[in-house]
Protein backbone atom coordinates (compact mmCIF):
# COMPACT_ATOMS: atom_id res chain seq x y z
CA UNK A 1 0.00 0.00 0.00
CA UNK A 2 0.94 3.21 -0.85
CA UNK A 3 1.94 5.60 1.94
CA UNK A 4 0.59 8.44 2.26
CA UNK A 5 2.10 12.13 0.60
CA UNK A 6 3.14 14.25 3.47
CA UNK A 7 3.22 17.93 3.97
CA UNK A 8 4.48 19.85 6.58
CA UNK A 9 3.60 23.70 7.14
CA UNK A 10 5.82 25.97 9.43
CA UNK A 11 7.21 28.90 10.12
CA UNK A 12 10.62 29.87 8.90
CA UNK A 13 12.14 28.32 11.95
CA UNK A 14 13.11 24.99 13.85
CA UNK A 15 10.93 25.42 16.75
CA UNK A 16 8.11 22.50 17.19
CA UNK A 17 7.95 21.49 13.79
CA UNK A 18 12.19 20.54 14.09
CA UNK A 19 11.33 16.85 16.19
CA UNK A 20 9.19 16.08 13.30
CA UNK A 21 11.64 17.01 10.68
CA UNK A 22 14.45 14.90 12.61
CA UNK A 23 12.15 11.84 13.02
CA UNK A 24 11.05 12.44 8.97
CA UNK A 25 14.86 12.45 8.66
CA UNK A 26 15.69 9.83 10.85
CA UNK A 27 12.51 7.61 8.89
CA UNK A 28 14.14 8.05 5.42
CA UNK A 29 10.88 9.56 4.38
CA UNK A 30 9.70 12.39 2.04
CA UNK A 31 7.99 15.57 2.55
CA UNK A 32 6.81 18.76 1.59
CA UNK A 33 8.55 21.27 4.03
CA UNK A 34 6.19 24.14 3.80
CA UNK A 35 7.48 27.74 4.92
CA UNK A 36 5.08 30.36 6.10
CA UNK A 37 5.74 33.64 6.31
CA UNK A 38 4.09 36.09 8.98
CA UNK A 39 2.08 37.34 5.81
CA UNK A 40 1.48 33.77 4.40
CA UNK A 41 0.14 33.01 7.77
CA UNK A 42 -2.52 35.83 8.39
CA UNK A 43 -4.60 33.86 5.95
CA UNK A 44 -3.35 30.26 6.46
CA UNK A 45 -4.14 30.44 10.32
CA UNK A 46 -7.95 29.76 9.18
CA UNK A 47 -7.22 26.60 7.20
CA UNK A 48 -5.70 25.19 10.31
CA UNK A 49 -7.24 23.11 12.59
CA UNK A 50 -6.72 25.25 15.85
CA UNK A 51 -5.35 28.49 14.47
CA UNK A 52 -1.63 26.99 15.01
CA UNK A 53 1.60 25.41 13.38
CA UNK A 54 2.92 23.40 12.84
CA UNK A 55 0.08 20.96 11.01
CA UNK A 56 0.46 18.25 8.63
CA UNK A 57 -1.65 17.42 5.53
CA UNK A 58 -1.58 13.50 5.03
CA UNK A 59 -3.82 12.22 2.29
CA UNK A 60 -5.78 15.49 1.57
CA UNK A 61 -6.32 16.33 5.45
CA UNK A 62 -4.83 18.45 8.12
CA UNK A 63 -3.64 17.70 11.51
CA UNK A 64 -1.92 19.58 14.22
CA UNK A 65 -0.17 19.11 17.45
CA UNK A 66 3.33 19.17 17.37
CA UNK A 67 3.47 15.45 19.98
CA UNK A 68 0.70 13.70 17.98
CA UNK A 69 2.55 14.53 14.39
CA UNK A 70 5.74 13.53 16.09
CA UNK A 71 4.23 10.69 17.26
CA UNK A 72 2.41 9.64 13.21
CA UNK A 73 5.74 10.10 12.12
CA UNK A 74 7.99 8.09 14.52
CA UNK A 75 4.97 4.85 13.92
CA UNK A 76 5.07 5.67 10.12
CA UNK A 77 9.42 5.21 10.30
CA UNK A 78 9.65 2.34 12.77
CA UNK A 79 11.01 4.71 15.52
CA UNK A 80 8.25 4.16 18.13
CA UNK A 81 9.19 0.95 19.37
CA UNK A 82 8.36 -2.50 18.61
CA UNK A 83 5.75 -3.18 21.32
CA UNK A 84 3.04 -1.16 23.64
CA UNK A 85 5.50 -1.37 26.84
CA UNK A 86 7.99 -0.13 24.40
CA UNK A 87 5.90 2.59 23.81
CA UNK A 88 4.81 3.44 27.04
CA UNK A 89 8.77 3.93 27.76
CA UNK A 90 9.24 6.66 24.90
CA UNK A 91 6.23 8.02 25.88
CA UNK A 92 7.33 8.57 29.42
CA UNK A 93 10.21 10.08 27.90
CA UNK A 94 8.63 12.92 25.40
CA UNK A 95 5.47 13.71 28.38
CA UNK A 96 8.43 14.25 30.67
CA UNK A 97 10.26 16.74 28.14
CA UNK A 98 6.75 17.94 27.04
CA UNK A 99 7.09 19.11 31.11
CA UNK A 100 9.89 21.01 30.27
CA UNK A 101 8.96 22.52 27.06
CA UNK A 102 5.71 24.20 29.18
CA UNK A 103 7.88 25.91 31.68
CA UNK A 104 10.15 27.24 29.12
CA UNK A 105 7.06 28.45 27.38
CA UNK A 106 5.73 29.59 30.49
CA UNK A 107 8.77 32.00 31.49
CA UNK A 108 9.37 32.71 27.68
CA UNK A 109 5.37 34.64 27.55
CA UNK A 110 5.15 35.97 31.18
CA UNK A 111 4.41 39.90 30.17
CA UNK A 112 5.72 41.46 33.40
CA UNK A 113 9.67 42.14 32.73
CA UNK A 114 10.49 41.46 36.53
CA UNK A 115 8.67 38.13 37.00
CA UNK A 116 9.76 37.52 33.23
CA UNK A 117 13.33 38.01 34.11
CA UNK A 118 12.84 35.73 37.59
CA UNK A 119 11.38 32.91 36.09
CA UNK A 120 13.78 32.47 32.73
CA UNK A 121 16.72 32.21 35.31
CA UNK A 122 14.97 29.89 37.21
CA UNK A 123 14.57 27.88 34.17
CA UNK A 124 18.24 28.09 32.85
CA UNK A 125 19.44 27.36 36.83
CA UNK A 126 17.09 25.25 38.31
CA UNK A 127 14.52 23.26 36.29
CA UNK A 128 16.63 22.83 33.57
CA UNK A 129 19.29 21.17 35.27
CA UNK A 130 16.80 18.98 37.10
CA UNK A 131 15.31 17.46 34.42
CA UNK A 132 18.65 16.94 32.67
CA UNK A 133 19.40 14.60 35.89
CA UNK A 134 15.97 12.87 35.20
CA UNK A 135 17.18 12.19 31.83
CA UNK A 136 20.53 11.10 32.69
CA UNK A 137 18.86 8.82 34.95
CA UNK A 138 16.57 7.04 32.86
CA UNK A 139 19.60 6.94 30.06
CA UNK A 140 21.77 5.50 32.73
CA UNK A 141 18.78 2.96 33.81
CA UNK A 142 18.43 1.83 29.81
CA UNK A 143 22.43 1.13 29.67
CA UNK A 144 21.80 1.14 25.39
CA UNK A 145 23.00 4.39 25.23
CA UNK A 146 19.41 4.89 23.59
CA UNK A 147 16.52 6.05 26.35
CA UNK A 148 14.05 3.31 24.81
CA UNK A 149 16.04 -0.57 23.72
CA UNK A 150 18.96 -0.52 21.27
CA UNK A 151 18.17 1.43 18.45
CA UNK A 152 17.10 4.96 17.71
CA UNK A 153 13.62 6.24 18.90
CA UNK A 154 11.38 9.12 19.11
CA UNK A 155 12.41 9.77 22.73
CA UNK A 156 16.14 9.91 21.83
CA UNK A 157 15.09 12.56 18.96
CA UNK A 158 12.92 14.54 21.53
CA UNK A 159 15.12 15.23 23.96
CA UNK A 160 18.31 15.58 21.63
CA UNK A 161 16.18 18.23 19.75
CA UNK A 162 15.14 20.30 23.25
CA UNK A 163 18.54 19.77 24.40
CA UNK A 164 20.78 20.49 21.96
CA UNK A 165 19.02 22.13 18.77
CA UNK A 166 19.96 25.88 18.92
CA UNK A 167 17.84 28.40 19.51
CA UNK A 168 18.03 31.79 20.35
CA UNK A 169 16.49 31.52 23.39
CA UNK A 170 18.10 28.82 24.93
CA UNK A 171 20.32 29.65 27.75
CA UNK A 172 20.88 27.07 29.92
CA UNK A 173 24.18 24.96 30.69
CA UNK A 174 24.78 20.96 28.66
CA UNK A 175 28.36 20.21 30.34
CA UNK A 176 28.29 17.97 33.35
CA UNK A 177 25.98 15.62 31.93
CA UNK A 178 27.95 12.80 30.20
CA UNK A 179 25.08 10.46 29.65
CA UNK A 180 23.07 13.27 27.62
CA UNK A 181 26.32 14.53 25.58
CA UNK A 182 27.15 10.96 24.25
CA UNK A 183 23.37 10.77 23.18
CA UNK A 184 24.25 13.38 21.14
CA UNK A 185 27.08 11.79 19.53
CA UNK A 186 25.07 9.17 18.73
CA UNK A 187 22.04 11.09 17.38
CA UNK A 188 24.45 13.26 15.11
CA UNK A 189 26.70 9.94 13.71
CA UNK A 190 23.28 8.38 12.86
CA UNK A 191 23.52 8.52 8.87
CA UNK A 192 20.51 10.22 7.80
CA UNK A 193 20.62 12.79 10.80
CA UNK A 194 24.50 13.75 9.37
CA UNK A 195 23.26 14.18 6.60
CA UNK A 196 20.06 16.47 7.00
CA UNK A 197 22.07 18.24 10.01
CA UNK A 198 24.79 19.02 6.94
CA UNK A 199 22.36 20.73 4.81
CA UNK A 200 19.84 22.39 7.59
CA UNK A 201 19.62 26.39 7.39
CA UNK A 202 20.66 28.08 10.08
CA UNK A 203 16.98 29.96 11.82
CA UNK A 204 16.85 32.25 15.23
CA UNK A 205 14.52 29.99 16.68
CA UNK B 1 -2.56 -15.54 28.53
CA UNK B 2 -2.91 -13.50 31.24
CA UNK B 3 -3.43 -9.71 31.09
CA UNK B 4 -0.15 -8.59 33.26
CA UNK B 5 -1.23 -6.95 36.72
CA UNK B 6 -2.32 -3.77 36.61
CA UNK B 7 -2.26 -1.10 40.14
CA UNK B 8 -2.72 2.14 39.26
CA UNK B 9 -1.57 4.98 41.83
CA UNK B 10 -3.29 8.45 43.08
CA UNK B 11 -4.30 10.30 45.40
CA UNK B 12 -7.95 10.20 46.84
CA UNK B 13 -9.43 12.19 44.13
CA UNK B 14 -10.63 12.21 40.35
CA UNK B 15 -7.93 14.70 39.06
CA UNK B 16 -4.88 13.15 36.49
CA UNK B 17 -6.02 9.28 37.26
CA UNK B 18 -9.90 9.15 36.46
CA UNK B 19 -9.22 9.38 32.15
CA UNK B 20 -7.26 5.78 33.68
CA UNK B 21 -9.91 4.42 35.55
CA UNK B 22 -12.21 5.55 33.17
CA UNK B 23 -10.47 3.66 30.09
CA UNK B 24 -10.16 0.81 32.68
CA UNK B 25 -13.66 0.42 33.11
CA UNK B 26 -14.61 0.76 29.73
CA UNK B 27 -11.91 -2.17 28.78
CA UNK B 28 -13.71 -4.24 31.65
CA UNK B 29 -10.37 -4.55 33.25
CA UNK B 30 -9.62 -5.53 36.56
CA UNK B 31 -6.69 -3.25 38.77
CA UNK B 32 -5.82 -2.11 41.84
CA UNK B 33 -7.15 1.80 42.82
CA UNK B 34 -4.60 2.61 45.49
CA UNK B 35 -5.19 5.68 46.91
CA UNK B 36 -2.23 7.66 48.89
CA UNK B 37 -3.14 10.00 51.57
CA UNK B 38 -0.82 12.79 51.60
CA UNK B 39 1.35 11.27 54.46
CA UNK B 40 1.33 8.28 52.50
CA UNK B 41 2.82 10.56 49.70
CA UNK B 42 5.59 11.91 51.57
CA UNK B 43 7.06 8.40 52.15
CA UNK B 44 6.48 7.19 48.68
CA UNK B 45 7.24 9.65 46.25
CA UNK B 46 10.85 7.94 45.98
CA UNK B 47 8.89 4.81 44.89
CA UNK B 48 7.89 6.79 41.75
CA UNK B 49 9.89 7.50 38.59
CA UNK B 50 9.86 11.35 38.64
CA UNK B 51 8.25 11.94 42.12
CA UNK B 52 4.76 12.61 40.76
CA UNK B 53 1.39 11.00 40.32
CA UNK B 54 -0.48 9.29 38.69
CA UNK B 55 2.07 6.13 38.40
CA UNK B 56 0.60 2.74 36.92
CA UNK B 57 2.89 -0.52 37.94
CA UNK B 58 2.49 -3.37 35.16
CA UNK B 59 3.76 -6.31 36.10
CA UNK B 60 5.68 -4.97 38.35
CA UNK B 61 7.59 -1.97 36.63
CA UNK B 62 6.45 1.54 37.50
CA UNK B 63 5.95 4.50 34.91
CA UNK B 64 4.79 7.63 35.03
CA UNK B 65 3.59 11.10 32.90
CA UNK B 66 -0.05 10.88 32.31
CA UNK B 67 -0.30 11.05 28.82
CA UNK B 68 2.20 8.42 28.01
CA UNK B 69 -0.25 6.37 30.34
CA UNK B 70 -3.60 6.71 29.18
CA UNK B 71 -1.84 6.05 25.56
CA UNK B 72 -0.42 2.73 26.87
CA UNK B 73 -4.22 1.93 27.98
CA UNK B 74 -6.34 2.79 25.13
CA UNK B 75 -3.47 1.17 22.68
CA UNK B 76 -3.93 -2.08 25.05
CA UNK B 77 -7.68 -2.29 24.88
CA UNK B 78 -8.69 -0.89 21.70
CA UNK B 79 -9.58 3.02 22.15
CA UNK B 80 -6.92 4.60 20.40
CA UNK B 81 -8.14 3.34 16.74
CA UNK B 82 -7.81 1.13 14.09
CA UNK B 83 -4.64 3.18 12.19
CA UNK B 84 -1.96 4.86 12.36
CA UNK B 85 -4.00 8.10 10.92
CA UNK B 86 -7.05 6.73 13.14
CA UNK B 87 -4.42 7.30 16.45
CA UNK B 88 -2.89 10.73 15.17
CA UNK B 89 -6.77 11.83 15.03
CA UNK B 90 -7.28 11.06 18.51
CA UNK B 91 -3.78 11.95 19.79
CA UNK B 92 -4.20 15.61 18.56
CA UNK B 93 -7.40 15.87 20.77
CA UNK B 94 -5.90 14.03 23.45
CA UNK B 95 -3.13 17.13 23.05
CA UNK B 96 -5.90 19.77 22.76
CA UNK B 97 -6.97 18.62 26.01
CA UNK B 98 -4.27 18.66 27.77
CA UNK B 99 -3.31 22.12 26.42
CA UNK B 100 -6.45 23.37 27.63
CA UNK B 101 -6.15 21.68 31.14
CA UNK B 102 -2.93 23.30 31.40
CA UNK B 103 -4.22 26.59 30.91
CA UNK B 104 -6.27 25.95 33.98
CA UNK B 105 -3.42 24.80 35.72
CA UNK B 106 -2.42 27.77 35.67
CA UNK B 107 -5.34 29.78 37.12
CA UNK B 108 -5.52 26.64 39.75
CA UNK B 109 -1.93 27.27 40.84
CA UNK B 110 -1.44 30.93 41.22
CA UNK B 111 -1.12 32.15 44.80
CA UNK B 112 -1.20 35.69 44.43
CA UNK B 113 -5.22 36.50 44.51
CA UNK B 114 -5.57 39.37 42.19
CA UNK B 115 -3.85 37.78 39.30
CA UNK B 116 -5.74 34.30 40.27
CA UNK B 117 -9.23 36.45 39.56
CA UNK B 118 -7.47 38.07 36.62
CA UNK B 119 -6.45 34.30 35.13
CA UNK B 120 -9.94 32.99 36.15
CA UNK B 121 -11.57 36.00 33.81
CA UNK B 122 -9.26 35.20 31.01
CA UNK B 123 -9.75 31.60 31.18
CA UNK B 124 -13.57 31.78 31.19
CA UNK B 125 -13.36 34.73 28.85
CA UNK B 126 -10.91 33.33 26.15
CA UNK B 127 -9.74 29.93 27.00
CA UNK B 128 -13.25 28.15 27.57
CA UNK B 129 -15.18 29.09 24.29
CA UNK B 130 -12.31 28.66 22.32
CA UNK B 131 -11.67 25.04 23.39
CA UNK B 132 -15.20 24.41 23.70
CA UNK B 133 -15.30 25.66 20.10
CA UNK B 134 -12.69 23.30 18.83
CA UNK B 135 -14.43 20.56 20.27
CA UNK B 136 -17.62 21.31 18.59
CA UNK B 137 -15.63 22.09 15.54
CA UNK B 138 -13.82 18.16 15.89
CA UNK B 139 -17.72 17.02 16.70
CA UNK B 140 -19.04 17.80 13.59
CA UNK B 141 -16.21 17.00 10.95
CA UNK B 142 -16.78 13.43 12.56
CA UNK B 143 -20.35 13.19 12.46
CA UNK B 144 -20.15 9.91 14.13
CA UNK B 145 -21.06 11.18 17.79
CA UNK B 146 -17.24 10.48 18.40
CA UNK B 147 -13.69 12.41 17.78
CA UNK B 148 -12.72 9.99 15.71
CA UNK B 149 -14.01 6.83 13.89
CA UNK B 150 -17.51 5.58 15.09
CA UNK B 151 -16.37 4.09 18.54
CA UNK B 152 -15.23 5.07 22.03
CA UNK B 153 -11.87 6.48 22.11
CA UNK B 154 -9.73 8.14 24.35
CA UNK B 155 -9.96 10.79 22.57
CA UNK B 156 -13.85 10.80 23.98
CA UNK B 157 -13.12 10.10 27.63
CA UNK B 158 -10.10 12.76 28.26
CA UNK B 159 -12.60 14.96 26.70
CA UNK B 160 -15.73 14.13 28.90
CA UNK B 161 -13.62 13.47 32.31
CA UNK B 162 -12.11 17.14 31.75
CA UNK B 163 -14.98 19.09 31.36
CA UNK B 164 -16.98 16.80 34.03
CA UNK B 165 -14.19 18.22 36.49
CA UNK B 166 -14.73 21.97 35.10
CA UNK B 167 -18.47 21.93 35.25
CA UNK B 168 -18.49 20.42 38.50
CA UNK B 169 -16.76 23.29 39.69
CA UNK B 170 -18.99 25.94 38.21
CA UNK B 171 -16.42 27.03 35.33
CA UNK B 172 -18.16 26.01 32.39
CA UNK B 173 -21.12 25.32 30.92
CA UNK B 174 -21.95 22.81 28.02
CA UNK B 175 -25.72 23.70 27.76
CA UNK B 176 -24.45 25.92 24.45
CA UNK B 177 -22.87 23.11 22.49
CA UNK B 178 -25.07 20.44 20.57
CA UNK B 179 -22.03 17.83 19.90
CA UNK B 180 -20.68 18.25 23.15
CA UNK B 181 -23.65 17.39 24.81
CA UNK B 182 -23.95 14.52 22.44
CA UNK B 183 -20.72 13.22 23.17
CA UNK B 184 -20.71 13.15 27.10
CA UNK B 185 -24.45 11.42 26.72
CA UNK B 186 -22.75 8.82 24.63
CA UNK B 187 -19.77 8.48 27.18
CA UNK B 188 -22.00 8.01 30.08
CA UNK B 189 -24.42 5.46 27.59
CA UNK B 190 -21.72 2.80 27.46
CA UNK B 191 -22.92 0.28 29.68
CA UNK B 192 -19.10 -0.25 31.29
CA UNK B 193 -19.00 3.37 31.88
CA UNK B 194 -22.32 3.62 33.16
CA UNK B 195 -22.01 0.93 35.56
CA UNK B 196 -18.48 2.55 36.85
CA UNK B 197 -20.07 6.26 37.31
CA UNK B 198 -23.12 5.05 39.20
CA UNK B 199 -20.82 3.35 42.10
CA UNK B 200 -17.69 5.51 41.15
CA UNK B 201 -16.60 7.26 44.60
CA UNK B 202 -17.24 11.04 44.79
CA UNK B 203 -14.42 13.40 45.25
CA UNK B 204 -14.41 17.12 45.10
CA UNK B 205 -11.24 16.93 42.17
Amino acid sequence: MASNSLKLFYYDAKGRAELIRLVLAAGGREYENVILTQDDWQTEKYKTPFGQLPVMEIGGKKYAQSIALANYCAAECGLYGKTNLDRLNIDQVVCLGSDLVSLATQAFHEKDETRKAEKMKNFAEVEAPRFFNMYEKLLKESSTGYFCGDSLTLADLFIYDQVFTESKWKTFKTEGFPLLNALRKLVESNEKIKAYLATRKPTEF
Amino acid sequence: MAPKPIKLFYFDARGRAEVCRLLLAAAGQKYEDIRYTQEQWETEKDNTPFKQLPVIEIDGKRFGQTIAIITYLATEFGFRGKTNLEALAIDQAVQLTYDFLNCFVKVWVEKDETKKAEYMKHFKEVEVPKYLGFYEKLLKESGTGYFVGNSLSVADLSCYDFLYGLKSMGVLSTDEYPNIQNLQKKVESNEKIKAYLATRKQTPT
